[in-house]
């Protein structure tokens, strides 16, 4: 049985593709998302198979949340395109797969037959994978929105999850502290936080060793031992 | 050396009056040279006081080697290149002239010798302070009348008289002298200055009247044919060109070719020198080949007509005609036939014609790459159309026939209007109707698509869709307010088009809800682009387009075009 999550702005888009994978017996559609943000946060939560990705999604695209996928819960993915040349011929260079809008039936039965065969390596190279996230997607009282980086604070995770907090928002969002310190400039400050420098007002030095970052806001950021010498580092201080 | 007895007054004066016209036909002939121009009005710049001290000078000396050795004394016209150069050049001039010629005379000796230096030099002054006197009574004009230089030489010519009496030795001799030659002198030499001032007075007056004449024909000849070839370089309106050229130039015929036929031909000869017929004349070829105007004047350089031997004409002037890079594009000829006497072909006048064809026609290049710009644009737009939203459309196609036929039959509908309205489009006009419908077909498509996160309100009122907008000018705005807005937007959204008319300004705004507009500097949108572009060329840098855009909230793109009305076929 493979697991399919499909993610699409487009409802009838949605509507079709959940049509055609209705014909193979062995695929259950267990949740459609219509953005990016829902659909990585169901990546997350659901864990499918194989995801049926669109590219062209409103703010983030299929080609950018990919690269926010926590790698060990990457599932496969397929991409759906309507009309994308640029698209297309990244998808050729990193033998990524791929469908064309409207989907032909033939060459979707030929992708599932390669995933149940399992012929398709499981670690799958995206384009864009190391170019760097100008937003992070978060978020907050049934609202989805993007706060910029350069308006992000810090990042922490807590019970609820990773915490993105900006000068006037904060919201909770489905990257990890991994992913957003590989992708971002956000520095590692503590176990459970990112911060970034170019947020800190100042830096208190505590007894322990420790030290507490205050941020341009007067937010307070606590700093672990064993990463202050490397923020003293960056900061240039002695 | 003459004796004094042995001449009488009368034969004097006859002499006196030859060594004048000697003196006046030299004085003429440099009269066409251009060292005579500063000589014609008075001078003020330092070279031309150079220039008219020389003359002058030169005139003074030779006024003295023309006259007549009398016991020692010379009978002379010296007296009018002193005068003439005071009056022209001021009282520096004037005293350097008559110090010049003064010296000279001097030099020559015989007992009137000092007197003669010094009345000379006086002369020269005495014109030097007149011109003085009249330029500060602002009287410059009276400087060139030979009435003045009439009476300066004649006064200035007694005081000469007065002066060798008084100065020259023996007392009695200079007596004798004078009464001999006092009234030849005094004649011969104000009558000449008189007839000298005249000389310059016409050659002024002759160049004022060429060159009025000619600008005034050469801007005729511009302002009736203003645009006639910028509307395109052809037989016609090289026919009209032609026939303005002749009329005005009175020549006897105007030719105009390209490169190798005759495209306008009007004048004697008309029969046989036919529009569209090759060139013939190898002076035109060589006129092409070369880039150089080639005169054909039929002493020289003969010219033969190479059509028909009976043709009359038979001289001719070819100009080259240039146009970008100064790259030979065609001719224009000038001709003259063979019977008439004085040829009116003149190269200059005729090269400025050639310049402002040439730059008429280089105007009209220039306006028709405009024109075939705006047209491979709006092919460019028809051609923008394709692949996003028609794959797009069909996928909305496919999922919509599965759930209700009936939904996607109407859909089909849709997508052949709009493409029917894209195609169809021949022409550059639409009206404001044309292109809601073409939009409306477009945004039901996007409805469908968008299922329930696209909102539309079409809110244009029905007196304004007659009138007329170039075409696609609304569609690609729309299209960008999806493309960028629209299909952006995590929550639904809407599109708002309106149009309103202020006099003569019909502004149309197509609004989203998106907010998301970000100014991109290599055109996301392209189409928007366009149509700026499109009408600006079209209707000047006053109307086009101008996008504003509360972030996250609305952006809005309003289109400003002059109010046309529709034209209704009488």
């Amino acid at each position: 049985m493979l697991t399919a999550l499909i993610i699409d702005d487009e409802t009838p888009s949605r509507e079709e593709l959940r049509a055609l994978l209705a014909e193979a017996p062995d695929v259950e559609v267990v949740a459609e998302c219509a953005n990016a943000i829902e659909g990585l946060s169901a990546i997350h939560r659901l864990r499918p198979d194989v995801v049926f990705l669109d590219i062209q999604m409103p703010r983030v695209s299929g080609l950018e949340m990919v690269t926010m996928i926590e790698p060990s819960a990457l599932p496969h993915i397929v991409f759906v395109t309507a009309y994308d040349q640029h698209a297309l011929q990244a998808f050729e260079e990193h033998a990524a797969d791929y469908l064309l809008k409207p989907i032909d039936p033939q060459r979707l039965a030929r992708t599932l037959d390669w995933l149940r065969s399992g012929a398709r390596p499981a670690g799958q190279a995206f384009p864009g994978a190391d170019t760097a996230l100008q937003q992070i997607p978060c978020i907050a009282r049934n609202r989805i929105f993007l706060i910029p980086l350069h308006e992000v604070e810090y990042v922490n995770t807590d019970l609820s999850g990773v915490q993105v907090v900006g000068c006037s928002r904060q919201g909770v969002t489905d990257l990890t502290l991994k992913i957003l310190q590989e992708r971002t400039p956000l520095i590692r400050c503590h176990r459970q936080y990112l911060v970034n420098l170019e947020q800190i007002a100042e830096i208190e030095l505590l007894e322990n060793g420790a030290a507490e970052i205050v941020t341009h806001s007067g937010k307070r950021v606590p700093v672990s031992r064993r990463h202050l010498r490397e923020i003293k580092d960056k900061l240039l201080i002695a | 050396m003459l004796e004094l007895e042995s001449i009488n007054h009368l034969a004097l004066i006859g002499s006196l009056m030859q060594q004048m016209c000697v003196y006046l036909v030299i004085a003429y002939l440099l009269s066409k040279t251009p060292l005579f121009a500063p000589l014609m009005q008075v001078t003020v710049r330092l070279p031309d006081k150079l220039v008219c001290y020389v003359v002058f000078s030169a005139f003074c000396v030779m006024g003295t080697y023309l006259g007549f050795q009398i016991e020692g004394a010379i009978a002379n016209t010296r007296a009018i290149g002193a005068v003439l150069g005071g009056l022209l050049g001021g009282p520096l001039v004037g005293l350097a002239v008559g110090l010049t010629g003064g010296l000279h005379r001097y030099s020559l000796g015989g007992f009137t010798a000092s007197a003669c230096a010094v009345s000379t030099t006086l002369e020269g002054l005495l014109g030097g302070c007149l011109n003085l006197y009249l330029l500060r009574r602002h009287r410059a004009d009276r400087l060139l009348s030979p009435a003045i230089a009439f009476g300066t030489t004649l006064f200035s010519e007694i005081a000469q008289m007065i002066i060798i009496l008084a100065m020259a030795r023996p007392y009695e001799q200079a007596g004798r002298l004078v009464a001999h030659i006092a009234l030849p002198m005094i004649v011969n030499n104000s009558v000449g200055a008189a007839l000298f001032m005249r000389l310059i007075l016409d050659r002024r007056e002759t160049l004022e009247k060429y060159s009025v004449a000619f600008s005034a024909k050469a801007l005729r000849i511009a302002e009736r044919s203003v645009g006639v070839l910028m509307r395109g370089f052809n037989e016609k309106n090289c026919r009209a060109m032609a026939s303005i050229i002749q009329e005005e130039t009175g020549v006897g015929a105007v030719a105009i070719t390209d490169c190798e036929k005759l495209l306008g031909f009007v004048g004697v000869g008309a029969d046989h020198h036919l529009p569209g017929t090759p060139i013939s004349s190898p002076h035109t070829f060589y006129a092409i080949a070369h880039n150089e105007v080639v005169y054909a004047d039929g002493v020289e350089i003969s010219y033969s007509c190479g059509v028909s031997r009976d043709c009359k004409l038979g001289s001719c002037l070819v100009i080259p005609l240039r146009g970008e890079g100064n790259r030979v594009f065609g001719t224009i000829k000038l001709y003259e036939p063979k019977r008439k006497f004085f040829s009116s072909l003149n190269r200059t006048l005729g090269e400025g014609i050639a310049r402002l064809l040439s730059n008429q026609v280089l105007a009209g290049t220039i306006d028709e790459q405009k024109q075939l710009l705006a047209q491979s644009e709006i092919k460019l737009l028809q051609a923008q159309i394709n692949p996003h939203f028609l794959f797009n459309a069909l996928n909305t196609l496919a999922a919509v026939i599965r759930r209700d036929p009936e939904a996607a039959r109407q859909i089909v509908h849709y997508l052949s209007t709009f493409f029917r309205k894209s195609l169809k489009r021949v022409g550059d006009e639409a009206t404001l109707k044309d292109e809601i419908e073409h939009v409306d077909a477009y945004l039901r498509i996007e409805l469908a698509r968008f299922a329930g996160r696209l909102d539309v309100e079409l809110a244009v009122a029905d007196d304004l869709l007659h009138l007329r907008l170039p075409a696609f000018s609304l569609q690609p705005i729309v299209e960008n307010a999806i493309k960028y807005g629209i299909s952006q937007m995590i929550e639904p959204g809407k599109i708002t088009i309106s149009a309103r008319r202020e006099q003569d300004v019909l502004t149309i705004v197509v609004e989203d809800t998106a907010g998301l507009y970000k100014p991109l500097p290599d055109g996301d949108g392209l189409g928007m682009n366009l149509v700026d572009r499109r009408i600006k060329i079209r209707y000047g840098a006053a109307y086009g387009i101008s996008v504003s855009c509360e972030p996250e909230q609305w952006t809005r793109v309003a289109i400003r075009l002059p109010a046309e009305e529709e034209l209704v076929p009488c």
